[in-house]
């Protein structure tokens, strides 16, 4: 490396191998034992010169030079060190020298061993490029420990006064733990020199809880100097500093209580003299990992979330036990759905949802604080108990004149914190209270004033308030009410169009203006509006009595919507031109009235009354004007009701009335009635005392001006059913070949329905076997007839055998159905001639067969004869 | 039904019938304590269950038995037969009175750091239970004609939450809590048992044999 020449301190001996040169092979010869022997020479000479100069540098600007001594040379030898640096400098010394840097380039160095006159003088070229540039040792200044966070912290000086320019440095720091000094980190940590001296600060966090085993912390630098050229090379490391826990007597597991995050590792240990003998978390047992002494430690790796108390780690010695507890957890969620209203602008209440758990409890639990930037002030919230379901909410006391609120909230837990904002303009926020103390005042029958308490200081805003009328059998009102706020609470609302005699339910909830939510619905007040005089006069109609002298007058209980009131009573009157008949003070659960009148042409007057007053008069002719072209017809319903329908009859002036009966009741029947404008033509006549099966008489009357005319009298049925009887029949007359069969009418109560028809079968068959058959229309030998002239009473079945029992069935049938059926069995009479004509054909066809039979025989007797006769 | 027996216990000092000549005497409040023990014992199963499922494993593991560490201030139920037969009912009283009114405050102790809401109302009824059983050992005392013992000046015990006392210490002292009541419990049905026995001679003998349950 270094450039090093020779120089001879005394003359050459070259001119003793002169005398040498004899003969070739002789020459060769002398020529290397020449060759040896100046290589020897060369190898002593260089033994006794200083060579191997080396030079490194630890601050840049002094190089310490050094070199291996000359052979022979003693212990304390002196060297002159001379150099050319701009002028040419000597220095007397022992062994290295240390000089200023160089300047770049190369540089002669001369060395001179003194006072030993066996060695020669060295010269050496000297080159930055061949200086080490070996920083000093780095010193440690402090290292230092947090127990309860594992942490280590380690200080030191750079020493960058000492270097003349900026450099980039790269610290390497170490970390051995246990006596075995096992390395558990090995880090480097890049700063810059920067002229001063600086010091450096690095932590780090274990881990292992630091008082498990004793740390050992060195630390090596390498500066990286730009203008250096030579060799730059790492400084040796710093004598190891340790820390180490003094332990008492007693056994202690490490960490205590800690707090950590879910699906982290961790490292516990117990420190203790005493053996081991398992270590477990929760019931599960885990390896032990050893440590200096007796200590172990136990290795949790992706720890789950904690139960409430924490989660348990135990480790078991002979005799005793010692743990620690450890709380697996989740920092604090971003708090959602942060809403900040108010109920009475008094006041503030925020809510919000936690989100996820966080699984730690009492005093580990988050704690939640409201700050409001613009006032500076803020609310703390500290929930002990394991939270449910419900929301958080902190109240905030609100500020006079002040309406913008900043809010933040901060989530805040051992494991870390979140937070969220909200500006609000709080009056834009009100969620009025639920309105109290529902009051109602009458300001007339069809009126009435609301009053109600809401608590709030809503001076400066407006109230929507709606106001739900309710009423029994009726869809429910909703009416607005925009009103003032106000300080005292208190708040009023007319409430008009309203019924007399009318029980409402109010109920109240209330929203500000700009809306944001309404109140609650307040609870229902029920109230009854004052009576007023009646609308109407009631409903009414007249009959006259069966032998045509009283008249019956009738009434219907006004409906509650037109009596206004409680009606007390009923005041009847008849007038006609002479004469006027009252009945007063008829009390109200009555509401008939027969007066004898002695013609036919009164009006008819009937008057409701409450305590209020009277109704309007409701009157009626009692005239009936005749109708000889009165067909009577039939009608059937639809089940819940009958549809009645008439021509227009421009006489008809006022209206038209609708009476109907049960057709079985004698006169005057009256069930009810309806009347209906007189533009009409059809009605639809409903009522709940109609009933499938019952026939009715419904009359259509016209009113006129002289009175009421009878235009259509309708039987009917507003459903009709199968009769509940068959007809009775008897055998009227019985034939060898037919038989007469004669029925009664069913009753009208027992038939449901207009009759439409009979059903008669027949079949041969004997009492006792036929009985258990069933009469079916399809079966070839049964035959049917269907009767549908229903005044028909009687049938002759013909063409049936003599001496024959046939059986009979009859049943009749409406539109509702088949009544049930009634049976007979019938013997045919017996046919004489029929017989005779049986007994005497058999007779003569045996006489004629006996008459044959002989002629044959005779003839042929005689032809037998003749033939015998012939031979012969 | 349990509440309702308390107030009666808890009154049964305060009632004169029992201090006048001719009463049927201490024997009915002596056998009242004796089912309130026994209600107690039964009581404390439940909650030492759900208590030591609070705590979490291994402290509800059947086979746990745990040293006894820091927790000497606890009174302890187990005595020697020997020493406990030499006792008097005066002296067996005292003691089940002392021990209630400490572990009746560690209780307390016990509810105000437990993290829910449903252990605190159990807790809350435990401890409401153990102050009538403690009024109606007075009711006993005083039937009996025994003073109350007076506890003296700065031996009252106390709970506080100590910071330097780790959780997993505070466990341990639960666990004894629960363990210790179990054990005064049992005791005491055998005192109050004893006791009744005594009032309505002849009196059988008892015998006594203490030693620790598991739960």
């Amino acid at each position: 490396m270094m450039d090093i020449s020779l120089c001879l301190k005394r003359p050459s001996r070259m001119g003793d191998s002169k005398r040498m040169r004899m003969t070739s092979n002789f020459q060769w010869l002398l020529l290397t034992v020449l060759l040896l022997y100046l290589m020897n020479q060369v190898n002593s000479q260089k033994r006794r010169t200083p060579r191997d100069l080396k030079c490194i540098t630890n601050n840049l600007q002094v190089w310490d030079c050094s070199w291996r001594a000359p052979s022979g040379a003693g212990h304390g030898a002196a060297y002159e060190v001379c150099f050319e640096n701009g002028s040419h400098s000597c220095y007397r010394l022992e062994k290295n020298v240390k000089i200023p840097a160089l300047l770049p380039g190369d540089h002669e160095i001369t060395i001179n061993p003194l006072h030993d006159f066996g060695s020669f003088i060295s010269k050496f070229t000297l080159n930055e490029k061949n200086v080490s540039f070996i920083p000093d040792v780095p010193e440690i200044l402090d290292l230092s420990a947090d127990f309860s966070t594992s942490t280590l912290h380690l200080k030191w000086n750079d020493k960058g006064s000492v270097f003349p320019h900026h450099s980039d440095v790269i610290w390497e720091i170490k970390v051995l733990r246990k006596k075995n000094m096992e390395i558990v980190k090995l880090v480097t940590h890049n700063t810059t020199l920067n002229g001063r001296d600086t010091i450096h600060h690095w932590s780090w966090t274990s881990d292992m809880p630091l008082e498990c085993a004793t740390h050992y912390v060195g630390i090596r630098c390498y500066i990286d100097d730009p203008q250096f050229s030579g060799r730059k090379e790492w400084s040796d490391w710093s004598p190891l500093k340790n820390i180490s826990w003094s332990p008492d007597s007693q056994t202690k597991v490490f960490p205590q209580d800690r707090v950590l995050l879910v699906g982290s590792d961790i490292t516990v240990c117990c420190v203790t003299q005493e053996e081991v003998l398992s270590a477990q978390i929760g019931s599960t047992y885990c390896p032990l990992i050893h440590l200096d002494g007796k200590n172990v430690a136990i290795k949790i790796r992706n720890i789950s979330a904690s139960e409430s108390s924490g989660t348990n780690v135990v480790f078991s010695v002979e005799d005793n036990m010692f743990g620690t507890v450890i709380f697996a957890g989740y920092p604090p969620d971003i708090p959602q759905k942060l809403n900040c209203e108010t109920y009475d602008l008094k006041e503030i209440i925020c809510t919000w949802n936690p989100g996820r758990p966080t699984f730690l409890v009492g005093p580990r639990n988050t704690s939640y604080t409201l700050f409001e930037s613009f006032s500076g002030k803020y609310v703390r919230f500290k929930r002990v108990e394991l939270p449910t379901n419900e929301s958080y909410q902190l109240f905030f006391q609100m500020l006079p004149n002040q309406e913008i609120y900043n809010f933040t909230l901060n989530a805040r837990n051992p494991l870390g914190q979140s937070e969220s904002t909200l500006l609000v303009n709080i009056t834009e926020k009100v969620h009025p209270h639920i309105p109290t103390s529902i009051k109602v005042k009458d300001i007339s029958s069809t009126a009435v004033t609301l009053s109600w308490h809401l608590p709030g200081s809503f001076a400066k805003i407006k109230l929507l308030c709606q106001i739900e009328i309710n009423k029994t059998n009726s869809v429910h009102e909703l009416r607005n009410v925009t009103m003032k706020g106000i300080e005292n609470s208190s708040y009023l609302a007319a409430v008009d169009k309203l019924n007399p005699y009318t029980i409402y339910t109010f109920r109240i909830r209330c929203c500000t203006d700009p809306f944001w939510k309404w109140s609650k619905w307040s609870n229902e007040k029920q109230y009854l509006t004052t009576e007023a005089i009646p609308s109407k006069g009631p409903d009414t109609w007249r009959e006259w009595s069966s032998d045509g002298k009283n008249l019956i007058i009738y009434w219907k209980p006004l409906p509650i919507n037109e009596a206004n009131g409680k009606i007390l009573s009923y005041n009847v009157s008849c007038s006609s031109d002479e004469e006027t008949q009252s009945l007063s003070e008829i009390p109200d659960p009555q509401h008939k009235a027969e007066i004898q009148l002695d013609k036919s042409d009164y009006i008819i007057s009937v008057v409701a009354k409450n305590s209020v007053g009277s109704s309007p008069p409701s009157k009626i002719a009692s005239m009936e004007i005749p109708n000889d072209d009165l067909k009577i017809e039939q009608a059937v319903g639809m089940g819940n009701g009958i549809l009645l329908t008439w021509n227009y009859d421009p006489n008809v002036t006022c209206d038209y009335v609708i009476k109907w009966c049960n057709s079985s009741r004698s006169e005057p029947c009256l069930m009810d009635w309806k009347k209906v404008p007189s533009n009409s033509t059809e009605t639809v006549i409903e009522s709940d005392q109609f009933r499938p099966g019952v026939r009715y008489n419904f009359f259509v009357y016209g009113c006129r001006n002289q009175g009421y005319q009878l235009l259509r009298s309708i039987i009917g049925y507003v459903e009709e059913l199968a009769p509940v009887v068959a007809p009775n029949f008897t055998v009227e007359d019985t034939s060898a070949d037919s038989i007469l069969v004669k029925w009664e009418e069913i009753p009208v109560e027992e038939l449901r329905g207009f009759l439409r028809g009979y059903l008669f079968y027949f079949e041969k068959g004997e009492r006792d076997t036929s009985k258990m058959r069933v009469l079916e229309s399809g079966r070839s030998d049964i035959k049917v007839k269907n009767i549908t002239d229903i005044s028909q009473k009687t049938l002759r079945i013909a063409d049936l055998q003599g001496k024959t029992s046939y059986h009979l069935v009859l049943r009749a049938y409406t539109d509702g159905g088949m009544g049930p059926e009634k049976s007979m069995f019938v013997v045919t009479k017996e046919n004489s001639v029929a017989l005779i004509i049986a007994i005497l054909i058999p007779v003569a066809v045996a006489v004629i067969v006996g008459v044959v039979t002989s002629i044959l025989c005779y003839r042929k007797r005689e032809w037998e004869t003749a033939l015998l006769k012939h031979w012969k | 039904m349990l509440a309702c027996l308390c107030t009666v216990l808890w009154h049964l000092p305060a009632v004169p019938a029992l201090n006048r000549t001719g009463d049927p005497g201490p024997g009915p409040s002596i056998q009242k304590t004796y089912d309130l023990t026994r209600y107690l014992e039964h009581q404390l199963r439940s909650l030492a269950g759900t208590y030591l499922n609070y705590l979490g494993p291994p402290f509800n593991e059947p086979d746990f038995n745990p040293p006894r560490l820091g927790a000497e201030t606890l009174p302890r139920a187990t005595v020697d037969l020997e020493v406990w037969r030499s006792l008097n009912d005066r002296l067996r009283l005292t003691q089940n009175y002392e021990a209630y009114s400490h572990l009746l405050c560690y209780l307390r102790g016990l509810n105000r750091q437990a993290a829910t809401a449903e252990l605190r109302r159990s807790l809350a009824h435990f401890c409401t239970s153990l102050q009538g059983l403690l009024g109606s050992i007075a009711g006993v005392m005083a039937a009996l004609g025994y003073p109350l013992p007076q506890p003296l000046p700065g031996t009252e015990p106390t709970w506080t939450p100590g910071p330097a006392h780790s959780d997993f210490l505070q466990k341990m002292d639960d666990f004894w809590l629960l363990k210790e009541l179990q054990t005064w419990l049992w005791r005491s049905a055998k005192d109050f048992n004893r006791l009744k026995k005594k009032m309505q001679p002849p009196a059988a003998a008892v015998t006594l044999h203490l030693e620790a349950h598991g739960f």
